[in-house]
């Protein structure tokens, strides 16, 4: 799927630490447009504090982040995001959550609904457009989120484990439902997920992240609508596990006494 | 008065728990609908009244105290009809109830003002936050004879008065609603392509709104004890004045009517408020309400 695309996003040698633990470390990352990227790794990887550097809410220490060629200096409507706690403004209707972002970025109120009707159509929540978010259920509430970053047209989508609130199945129909998305209007899309089979289901590469580095990037290379059943996805899943797992032994995956405490340096 | 709403529904959760060798029953008896004692929420304000009524009326006979310490309610609605004749009730109230208006308005919209500006402005906060931890916390009925000092026995130091009530408890509440917005909010909107006066006005704002409205409430009360007392100093109309006029000539009568419209009006106000904030909060879903279908 990659493509010969433009270059989206650099991340050019960033690192980040904080009270002297370093939780980023030399970080280098090409996006292509159109391109669907997962970054995975365990909770405390850096993952997320990569994802907030490259939508400007902090700073990298050194390095720098580059949008279109252009460096990021803060949050901007070229990067939308998506949070796991859906973040909807809860004084606001379905509808005018979607069309804040027109809204603030100075289209006309009418145009602006018009807009939001559009995304709330591709969600499919039509008939909720005058609900409040504390009337919708969980997986209701991130379409909503999904429709309200997708209405402030970034140039870039980003998404902070998304679904990590989500129960099981809600979960994978919401993935279903994004990738049905990312077909119709093919954005560029960073997105942070715990799950190997979530990403393996969804992106076009897989960013591995292990203590604060890039361990492997995975090509995933299989045709879209991926069934979690075939034989290629249980591939694509045991060799994204060892990598995470962090070593090649047959019993990777599966933490032993060995490997759950004896020092790093010295295990393998 | 409509608080016994809320304090009349509670114990029916409590005194109905579901027996599991009759739980079907305990369905039955409660899908279809039936006389409950609990929708009655003025039954116990009248038999208070009733209450007070026979226990005075004995005490009248029997001289257990000097009967003129508490007069019956019957006694209380005929003098109470005397005065209201000779307009000193209307009167009384009107000058009451436009002092506690303006004073709690006025307290009300400068403590939002304020919270804004501490809220926008680092320098603001820098220097006016210390300041007001310092004065906040002393009583503002401390401040009456100052106040009547500086500003003489009109109109302006009761309203001062009321106004300065108001003020601190609402601004207290209204920084912390500032404090409380979830960040990702403020994110989100930042990634929509909002500015920062932008993300002021359309998130912190409506953010800090159930904050304001819990404080306006607080205050009510705080406010109404600063409309009593400024009236029983130096005053010539008004609710608190016909207590201490009461006081003065031993008009047992006439200070339990006072208390009595003190306390009405109090909750009418109440209700007043809680009416806008149910108005200006209706994307609120939670709450004891909502916890559990009754």
């Amino acid at each position: 799927m990659a493509g010969v695309g433009n270059v989206k996003l650099e991340v050019r040698n960033v690192s980040k630490s904080y009270g002297g633990r370093l939780v980023l470390r030399n970080i280098d990352l090409t996006v292509e447009e159109r391109e669907f990227i997962c970054i995975l790794g365990h909770s405390g990887c850096g993952k997320s504090t990569l994802l907030n550097m490259i939508a400007g809410y902090i700073t990298p220490d050194n390095g720098e982040i580059l949008v279109d060629g252009k460096p990021v200096t803060g949050p901007s409507r070229s990067r939308g995001m998506v949070f796991q706690d859906h973040a909807l403004f809860p004084w606001l209707t379905v509808l005018n959550n979607i069309a804040f972002g027109p809204r603030v970025q100075k289209v006309p109120k009418a145009q602006a609904k018009e807009m939001a009707r559009e995304y709330l159509r591709l969600v499919g929540l039509e008939a909720y457009e005058s609900h409040y978010p504390a009337q919708l259920s969980g997986g209701m509430k991130q379409r909503v989120g999904i429709a309200r970053a997708l209405a402030g047209r970034p140039d870039i989508l980003l998404m902070d484990e998304p679904f990590g609130a989500l129960d099981v199945l809600t979960r994978e129909s919401m993935q279903a439902e994004l990738r049905r998305i990312c077909e119709t209007l093919k954005p560029t899309v960073l997105f942070v997920t715990h799950s190997i089979s979530e990403a393996v289901y969804l992106a076009d590469r897989v960013v591995i992240m292990k203590d604060g580095i890039i361990a492997d990037v995975f090509e995933v290379g299989m045709p879209h609508p991926r069934s979690s059943h075939s034989p290629q996805f249980d591939e694509a899943m045991v060799r994204i596990e060892r990598v995470l797992m962090g070593s090649d032994r047959p019993d990777a995956g599966y933490p032993t006494e060995e490997t759950l405490y004896a020092p790093k340096a010295g295990s393998a | 008065m409509s608080r016994t709403n809320t304090a009349a529904d509670l114990p029916r959760s409590e005194k109905e728990p579901i027996r599991p060798q009759n739980a079907a029953s305990a369905h039955i008896r409660t899908s279809t609908p039936r006389f409950s004692i609990y929708r009655l929420t003025f039954l116990p304000a009248v038999l208070m009244f009733v209450l007070w009524e026979v226990f005075a009326r004995i005490n009248v006979t029997l001289e257990l105290f000097n009967p003129r310490f508490l007069p019956p309610p019957t006694m209380l609605i005929e003098e109470g009809w005397r005065l209201a004749q000779s307009g000193i009730i209307l009167d009384s109230m009107i000058s009451s109830t436009t002092r506690i208006v303006i004073g709690f308005i006025i307290g009300c919209a400068a403590a939002l003002i304020a919270g804004v500006l501490i809220a926008k402005f680092k320098s603001v906060e820098y220097w006016f936050s210390p300041v007001l931890t310092l004065i906040g916390p002393i009583p503002a009925l401390a401040l009456l004879p100052l106040f009547i000092i500086w500003f003489g026995i009109g109109e302006f130091p009761k309203i001062l008065l009321i106004a300065w009530t108001t003020f601190i408890p609402v601004l207290v509440y209204t920084l912390d609603g500032f404090k409380t917005v979830p960040s990702t909010l403020v994110r989100s909107a930042l990634s929509l392509g909002a500015t920062d006066r932008q993300v002021f006005i359309r998130v912190m704002l409506p953010a800090a709104i159930p904050h304001f409205l819990v404080g306006a409430q607080v205050s009510l009360g705080l406010s109404f004890s600063a409309l009593i007392v400024s009236e029983m100093m130096g005053a010539s109309s008004g609710l608190g004045y016909i207590i201490v006029d009461a006081r003065n000539y031993f008009k047992m009568t006439n200070m339990f009517i006072a208390i009595i419209l003190i306390g009405l009006e109090y909750s009418l106000f109440s209700w007043l408020l809680r009416l806008v904030e149910r108005k200006a909060l209706a994307w609120r879903k939670d709450g004891l309400r909502d916890a559990v279908q009754r």
